[in-house]
């Protein structure tokens, strides 16, 4: 494994410098917009008191770039500001959402790598087949569609007609894990998506990686079926997966928003959507942050694991 | 089995994109409101939340979403196609760093808290919410751009007419550009379902359409309150926009299948014999040996 320490040196660099655009870009689209943000934040009650109040309490009246070192400066400490609505520190609403955010993410992550791994597979083995064409049809049927409109479709039928599942989680309060049956719905829309872009990534990588010449030659040793596809050709055909796990990560951030709204679920979610009708500027860029860096660490994360299994096949770093 | 497969991705696609585009011509003159939420009295579909017709909401809803996804595509293109090029034919590999390494990092930001935090601020329009779509998605799309043009850069012929002296836009345009056409027309068909995706989740979480909008998505959301009385206002445009999404992958997907050299990830293989594939575990041939035959 030579080769790994350079590598994983130039993959944390590119992070940090990911970090550090994504803090930047953030301030930049809502403060730092043309035209003054208090006007703009007072939106639908132009009200001059109001936009004085907004003016002093975001400290307008002094320089974009010194803002800027203040907040960046509060972020390596932690330190978030407080909400422009109700006084409360940032970090107390991030409290209050994130048991259900991860969760939910958890939850998602656990059943879907083995989910669009085994699919993926099992279509590889049958290639042309009933079971391959009836897969490779709904991963590409299921693949572009909007999670809300999914997500309302299934709440209809299973819910409403067949009254099976909770429709919402209205009235679970936080304690989502007392309750399973809230999940179930919320998870399922939030794999639908992930799930048929790397089922149909691993069945396309795991076609080739069985036709590739070291497995034919590991089969007329004789090396048994399973291990043969999950220890000798499943590594390879990662690799193609790979490059779609960035997309899947942005998926299942977005994912989140739509199903903590769809479901009523108090996650960091419905806590940005809240914001972003309060115009509440500090908790936006608050969670901003937090998703975003959630993103990057996530995507290097995968990076790191994918290198490690086909060290050769040199992932962008 | 083409055919099958080009049949089944229109019957799914044409209903939404003709309800869509022709829907507007049909719709007639706004009835008298009626109670909110009832089934039947004179409205096929019972009526919404604020007690207007529900047939008549989707027959006008549709426009604004095909015409939005269609716009902000075509204006990612227009930013990106210059933007890749550019990366992939100068010589100047500083050049290239400084078009394709800002976006790499923007890549890192979730598309759709990008256009949250901007909408929170500006309260975009439908065009508004258009042109931030199109801005989420120009980072991958000169990507694509740019990986497709430097393997098509790196041909002999493009050394022979660069040696011939021929100008910058006649080597970037005649001849990359062209050889570059159909990897494109595969990333504009991922593209397009991306954009319609974003703009149909952006307007039901409540950015760029009006509250009261005729606008599939935002049908889907005001009407969820209802959804127990009446399940049509939401039903009907919520299977419309997984219909229009679903019809137009599968209908790219069809189109697709089989006319690429070398099948893209998870697409069908065509059934001509096809050179062997290139193994993942040895080193990738460097790009001038790449596309020879």
């Amino acid at each position: 494994m030579t080769g790994l320490r350079p590598w994983l040196l130039r993959r944390l660099l590119l992070g940090a410098g990911q970090t550090v655009a994504v803090v930047l870009l953030v301030f930049a689209l809502t403060e730092a917009l043309p035209g003054d943000a208090a006007v703009a934040l007072a939106g639908d009650q132009p009200d001059p008191a109001r936009i004085a109040a907004l003016r002093e309490t975001m400290h307008l009246d002094r320089p974009a770039a010194e803002r800027l070192v203040d907040w960046a400066a509060g972020l390596a400490h932690g330190d978030l500001g407080s909400s422009l609505v109700s006084g409360r520190p940032v970090s107390s609403y991030l409290a209050d959402g994130f048991g259900p955010t991860l969760l939910l993410a958890t939850l998602t992550l656990l059943l879907l790598v083995p989910l669009a791994g085994g699919l993926g597979v099992l279509a590889a083995r049958h290639e042309g087949r009933l079971v391959d064409r009836l897969i490779s049809a709904v991963t590409l049927g299921v693949y572009a569609v909007p999670e809300f409109a999914l997500g309302v479709l299934l709440v209809t039928v299973v819910a409403l007609r067949l009254e099976w599942l909770p429709p919402t989680a209205v009235g679970h309060g936080d304690d989502l894990t007392a309750h399973p049956a809230v999940l179930v719905l919320p998870v399922l829309v939030l794999l639908s998506r992930p799930v048929c872009s790397l089922a149909r990534l691993v069945r396309a990588g795991m076609i080739d990686a069985l036709a590739a010449p070291h497995i034919a030659h590991a089969r007329r040793y004789g090396i048994p079926g399973a291990r043969l596809r999950y220890a000798h050709a499943l590594p390879n055909a990662l690799a193609p997966a790979a490059q779609q796990l960035a997309r899947t990560v942005d998926w299942l951030l977005c994912g989140v928003i739509v199903v903590e709204a769809l479901f009523v679920i108090p996650g960091l979610g419905t806590v940005l959507m809240n914001a972003v009708a309060e115009r509440d500027v500090p908790v936006l860029q608050g969670l901003a942050v937090v998703f975003a860096v959630t993103g990057v660490v996530l995507n290097l994360a995968a990076d790191t694991v994918i290198y490690r299994c086909t060290p050769r096949a040199g992932v962008a770093a | 089995m083409r055919r099958r497969r080009w049949a089944c991705a229109l019957i799914v696609l044409a209903v939404p994109l003709l309800l869509a585009l022709l829907g507007p011509l049909f719709a007639g003159e706004p009835g008298p409101r009626g109670a909110s939420f009832t089934t039947g009295g004179g409205h096929g579909a019972g009526t919404d939340f604020v007690g207007r017709d529900v047939w008549r909401q989707v027959l006008l809803g549709g426009r604004p979403v095909v015409l939005a996804a269609l716009a902000a595509t075509a204006l990612a293109y227009a930013v990106a196609l210059p933007l890749g090029l550019c990366g992939a034919l100068t010589h100047r590999r500083w050049l290239d760093e400084l078009l394709t390494r800002p976006l790499d990092v923007l890549l890192a930001v979730p598309s759709l808290l990008l256009v949250l935090l901007v909408a929170a601020v500006v309260r975009p329009g439908a065009a508004g919410i258009a042109l931030l779509v199109a801005l989420v998605n120009i980072p991958d799309a000169a990507r694509a751009v740019r990986a497709a043009a430097a393997e098509a850069a790196a041909r002999p012929v493009v050394e022979a007419l660069r040696m011939q002296g021929e100008s910058w836009a006649r080597t970037a345009l005649g001849c990359v550009g062209r050889a570059a056409l159909r990897t494109l027309a595969a990333d504009a068909g991922v593209r397009l379902t991306g954009v319609l995706y974003l703009v149909a989740t952006a307007s039901f979480l409540g950015v760029g359409a009006a509250p009261d909008a005729a606008d599939w998505a935002v049908m889907v959301d005001r009407n969820r309150t209802g959804m127990f009385v009446q399940p049509w206002a939401v039903a009907l445009p919520a299977l419309l926009i997984v219909a229009l999404t679903m019809g137009t992958n599968l209908l790219f997907d069809a189109a697709l299948a089989g006319r690429t050299p070398r099948p893209a990830p998870g697409r069908e293989r065509p059934p001509a014999p096809e050179p062997p594939p290139a193994d993942a575990t040895y080193p990738a041939p460097g790009p001038n040996e790449k596309d020879e035959p």
